[in-house]
This record gives C-alpha cells, sequence and structure tokens, in this order.
C-alpha cells in the first residue's frame, strides 16, 4: 500500500526530532524489548515513550511495539532507540537460525500449529 | 518505581530466553498473502508501515523531504503464540520488486518462507523464489487455489518454475485454517530435515 501525501509522516517525526534512524546498533523487526527501569522523573519522556515503557514491561518483538504504538517501523525504532540509549530498556537481538532454532523448538512449532 | 507484573531480565545468565522466529509470505501482487497470514493468525494480521523516501529506499535525512515525494510501505504481520517464550510471526513481504532491501531484513534469521503461486500468473513468483533459493533460505511453493483456477498437478508447477526435486509444492486455499496449517506444517518438516 503505498500513499503519495507525507504530510502526517513529517508530523510524526516531530516525535522524534526529525531523526529517521535510531541511535546506535540497528536491532531486528524481531529483537524482543523489555523495560528494565522506569524514569525518576516522568518528564523527560514523550508519551510514546511511556506508552512503549508500558507495553513492554512483558518482553515485546519491536514489531508488536510498533503495531501497538500505531506508529511506523522507522519512528518506532527511533524511539526506542532513545530508551535504550537511557537505559529503560533493553533489546535482545534475534540470534542467527541455526542456533537459536533446535530439534526441539522445531518440534515444538509443529506441534504448536498443529494445535491451531 | 515498581509496578506490578514486571518481568525482570532472569538473573541467572542475564538474558531474556523469549524468542520470536520468522516465517516469511512471498509472492506476486494480489496472490493472497494477507489473506494467508490473517487466516492462520492468532490475532487479527497487526500493520506497520515503513516510511521510505521516493527512491524506494531508507531515508537517513528528513531535511527537505517536504521537497520529495515520501511513501510508506505497509507491512502485515500475524503471530501465533507456540509457548509463553516462543513465538512464530509471519510476515507478508511487500509485494514491489523496489521494497527488496526491506525483504533482506526480514529474511534474516527467519525460520523460512511460503512462496504463494497464483497458476494464471505464475511467473509473479519468480522473483521470490530466486530470491530464497540465492539465500539458501529453506521454502515451500503453495499455490493458492482460487476459484476457477486450474488445479495443476505440483509436478508441473515444479518444473515450470524450475524448483529443485526437495522444495515442496503444495496446494493450498489461503482462506481455510486448515490448508493453511498444512502449508506451515510442510515449511517446518521442510526446513527441519534440510538445516
Amino acid at each position: 500500500m503505498i500513499e503519495d501525501d507525507p504530510g502526517p509522516l513529517i508530523r510524526l517525526y516531530g516525535l522524534t526530532g526529525g531523526r529517521a534512524r535510531p541511535q546506535g546498533e540497528a536491532f531486528d523487526l524481531v529483537a524482543i524489548v523489555v523495560t528494565v527501569h522506569l524514569p525518576q522523573e516522568p518528564s523527560v519522556l514523550n508519551p510514546e515513550h511511556h506508552h512503549i515503557l508500558h507495553i513492554c514491561r512483558k518482553p515485546t518483538p519491536v514489531a508488536d511495539v510498533a503495531a501497538g504504538l500505531g506508529l511506523p517501523l522507522n519512528v518506532t525504532r527511533v524511539l526506542l532507540g532513545d530508551l535504550r540509549r537511557e537505559g529503560y530498556v533493553s533489546i535482545t537481538p534475534p540470534k542467527p537460525a541455526n542456533q537459536s532454532i533446535d530439534e526441539r523448538t522445531y518440534r515444538d512449532v509443529l506441534h504448536g500449529i498443529r494445535r491451531l | 518505581m515498581e509496578f506490578a507484573g514486571f518481568d525482570r531480565p532472569r538473573p541467572s545468565g542475564g538474558t531474556l530466553t523469549a524468542t520470536a522466529l520468522k516465517i516469511l509470505v512471498a509472492g506476486g501482487f494480489g496472490v493472497g498473502k494477507t489473506t494467508m497470514v490473517g487466516t492462520i493468525s492468532e490475532i487479527r494480521p497487526l500493520h506497520t508501515e515503513e516510511l521510505l523516501s521516493d527512491r524506494g529506499v531508507d531515508v537517513d535525512d528528513l531535511s527537505g523531504i517536504e521537497r520529495k515525494v515520501a511513501t510508506t510501505v505497509a507491512l502485515d504481520f500475524g503471530r501465533i503464540t507456540i509457548r509463553q517464550d516462543l513465538w512464530l510471526y509471519l510476515f507478508g513481504t511487500p509485494g514491489q520488486d523496489r521494497f527488496w532491501f526491506m525483504w533482506d531484513e526480514l529474511a534474516l534469521g527467519a525460520l523460512g518462507a511460503v512462496v504463494l503461486a497464483d497458476t494464471r500468473r505464475l511467473a509473479d513468483c519468480f522473483p521470490a523464489v530466486d530470491y530464497f533459493e540465492q539465500l539458501k533460505l529453506p521454502f515451500v511453493v503453495a499455490v493458492n487455489c482460487f476459484d476457477g483456477a486450474r488445479r495443476h498437478d505440483p509436478g508441473k508447477v515444479r518444473r515450470a518454475v524450475g524448483l529443485d526435486e526437495v522444495t515442496p509444492v503444495i496446494m493450498c486455499d489461503a482462506r481455510n485454517r486448515s490448508s493453511v496449517k498444512d502449508v506451515l506444517t510442510t515449511l517446518v518438516t521442510h526446513a527441519m530435515e534440510v538445516r
């Protein structure tokens, strides 16, 4: 789906101070985000930052964070980068498939699909 | 500040064990990718967007963007919870060739891919087949049998697409849950065998 009107997106980037890239190491769509620390002074963060911290009380993949916020991935990533830099969230990248998917995981996945 | 239900990283080892696995659903425009994701997902398919510049590449610098044509590419994805700490995500890949760069990220670390094909426009699935072959990512070709679509036998599709002998080819109905389950179990079984 393509929309030619960039207006709302430009406004969205107001949330990030015009930044399109998160600071620090890149992270995957299914990297796991978890809130590890809450700010003592809530005013330093914007409402979207707080929303992320709320969502990520439970470990949550980046894609779900973006969908939960209703924001584009780029914007979500910039906000996540801010929170990581400040030490409020940890972001764990997925392991390569040949490391993360062992025999048991394959069997669990098969079982999980079959019981749907 | 403390609050209830807070899942802290486990002290032992210090890392979380939560894992999200990816399966890609690829194929030509309008072949039923989003339908397939929606049929099997435990949640209504989530939708997010990626901002692109007019060149179809990621935007690094937004200064002067008002003079460019910014576009968004939609990314639809569904989720299946396997265990409390293990999720399977299905990502419908962007259909247009100019969004190939997004595939690289989607494919990184993926368990495998489903290439959805429509026998009326079989050539539409060739780019996806080429891509996953080059990447050596396990995939299956699932022929979406639309109403009125000619029912090819898998052997003919295999020859027409130029597949090797091990890549599974199966007929499916992307709207039918048990059919989509068959596609996914075929893919996971295949991925186990070839990894």
